[in-house]
């Protein structure tokens, strides 16, 4: 048991374990912090694979901002009524499970066609091409954000304008929805 | 961590040093703070137990160890306990991957002077230490009091606010040496002013090579967002004991409230340490390169070890007094400025200080741009 296998097997079982988490806890507050746990996870998975720009990036983005925040407005509401509006009938138990189930299978399909073997004779250039680039790529860790850097602002800059405009996008848009319901200022 | 036994022994022993270090360096800050803050108000601070009142944190730690362990009624356990422990988390990991001197090159094996050596350096530091946020959360949630939830939603608001703007016044300084690694940073600071414009070479034997003259407005920014990273006045309406007790750790008591202190301690030396590597030349000397203080190690004494440790102790050294200046200027700045009023605080950091930060970091990549 070398100390990757058991790094990857120790981090996989914490963050399904931590995603599970979020879902059966009744209690958002918890829901939210074991999200919070399951995105330190993550940021140490990238970490094994040697993605370290990113890794760092997820932990200051998501684990250090973003779920600041949900826990900081959780903090806001009022919990019991919350905890009461968690369903946990059999019907609507027998709901998650039944969609659970079609986006594993999904999930799982998707994986087996992309396979090498599945895949028709039309992709095969495609793959050698992939396969002849991963040779080439260096895996020096500055290398690997520069490389980020650039493809990030050359070649997918219009997907990284347009989730600036849509985050923009929301932001004003719940603004707005607040507002139209009164907001937290009393019309005069 | 190392190819054999004995480097691996070795770098496990310096990552328990670091962090004991850190933490044995709190009682020290707090004497100092306590007499520091009492010659600043015209005071005597504690001056009875031991010599010059030294031995009064000893004091108070047994104090604290031998009180009751109590938790609120309604408090949520698992989090009222866990938060004082979380507290000392992100700041001791940050330190761990703060260089402090040149590395030790003893027989063969090269130990650095940190924990670990990460190539991404300051995103791991600026990533991990943003985790202090939970703290705050998790000792105002689970101690099931209205001061403390108030004291809590303030402080972490506070905390996520200025994040942003200690991330952006460092955007300018990565642009400026090129990379994320902190010893590389280190080095890019060597010397005297030296840098290239237009094809020449401007130079100047009078000033340091050092990040503060390349960039002032970000340092600026910068030593003011640690102050609020680490709630420390002027920011530190967290404890602000007139407006809400005292915060999230408003029913913490012993131990478990000094260990968040341990905690903001930490913060401030991290930020300490990090306004030392970024804009004063880190482990470096003034206007002298490593080189230069090796050969004169060199003159010294013959053999390649000692001349390696006597490096390494003068850089060593040499950081400790930057270090121990800026901690001071820390607690000089807590008994001199008054506590900001929670609007002016978020008017400045969102209002004031982003804005600077982006407009340097706009202005860097222009000058870089245009001058190479």
């Amino acid at each position: 048991m070398t100390p990757d296998v058991f790094l990857f097997w120790f981090l996989a079982l914490l963050i399904i374990g931590s995603g599970l988490a979020v879902l059966l806890f009744t209690n958002p507050i918890y829901s939210a912090l074991s999200l919070a746990m399951t995105m330190v996870g993550v940021a140490a998975i990238f970490i094994t694979l040697h993605a370290y720009f990113i890794a760092g990036v997820q932990l200051i983005v998501y684990a250090g901002a973003v779920m600041v925040l949900f826990v900081m407005v959780l903090m806001l509401f009022d919990i019991k009524a919350e905890i009461q509006a968690f369903s946990s009938g059999k019907i609507s138990g027998a709901i998650k499970l039944i969609s659970v189930g079609l986006l594993s299978g999904l999930i799982v399909g998707g994986i087996i066609m992309g396979q090498k073997s599945f895949v028709g004779e039309l992709s095969k250039d495609a793959v050698q091409v992939a396969e002849a680039q991963k040779v080439k790529k260096s895996t020096s860790p500055d290398a690997a954000t520069k490389e980020l850097g650039m493809v990030l602002f050359s070649k997918h800059i219009f997907g990284f304008e347009a989730l600036g405009v849509l985050l923009t996008v929301i932001a004003v848009g719940t603004v707005a929805l607040a507002r139209s319901r009164g907001g937290t200022h009393h019309a005069k | 961590m190392g190819q054999d036994v004995f480097e691996i022994t070795v770098n496990c022993i310096k990552l328990v040093l670091i962090f004991l270090m850190m933490v044995q360096a709190v009682p020290i800050l707090v004497w100092v703070e306590r007499r520091g803050s009492a010659f600043i108000q015209n005071r005597f601070g504690p001056n009875r137990v031991g010599p010059l009142g030294l031995l009064q944190l000893l004091a108070d730690a047994v104090k604290f160890l031998t009180k009751e362990d109590f938790a609120p009624d309604k408090a949520i356990r698992p989090l009222f306990y866990a938060a004082p422990i979380f507290a000392l988390i992100p700041a001791t990991l940050a330190f761990a991957a703060i260089p402090m001197s040149v590395p030790l090159e003893i027989g063969g094996y090269v130990f650095k002077i940190q924990g670990y050596d990460m190539n991404v350096g300051i995103v791991f530091i600026l990533g991990v230490s943003s985790l202090a946020a939970y703290t705050i959360l998790m000792a105002g949630w689970g101690s099931a009091s209205k001061f403390s939830l108030l004291g809590a939603l303030r402080a972490s608001a506070q905390v996520i606010s200025y994040e942003l703007a200690l991330g952006l016044s460092i955007v300018g300084i990565i642009l400026l040496f090129g990379t994320f690694n902190l010893t590389e940073m280190i080095n890019a600071q060597q010397g005297t002013l030296s840098f290239k414009a237009f094809g020449h070479t401007v130079t100047s034997a009078y000033i340091p090579n050092w990040g503060i003259f390349y960039q002032p407005l970000a340092a600026i920014i910068f030593f003011a967002a640690t102050f609020a990273e680490s709630n420390r006045l002027p920011f530190d309406l967290a404890e602000g004991e007139a407006e809400i007790v005292a915060g999230f750790h408003t029913e913490y008591g012993g131990f478990k409230m000094l260990m968040f202190f341990i905690g903001e301690y930490g913060h401030m030396m991290l930020g300490s340490a990090l306004m030392i590597i970024f804009f004063f030349g880190g482990y470096g000397i003034p206007w002298v390169t490593v080189e230069d203080v090796r050969q004169w190690a060199a003159g010294l004494s013959e053999s390649a070890t000692t001349i390696s440790v006597i490096t390494t102790l003068v850089h060593f050294l040499s950081f400790m007094i930057k270090f121990v200046f800026f901690l001071w200027v820390f607690i000089w700045v807590r008994w001199t400025l008054p506590r900001f009023r929670y609007d002016q605080l978020m008017d400045l950091g969102w209002k004031t200080m982003l804005p600077w930060a982006l407009g340097n970091t706009i202005l860097t990549a222009l000058v870089i741009y245009l001058i190479s």
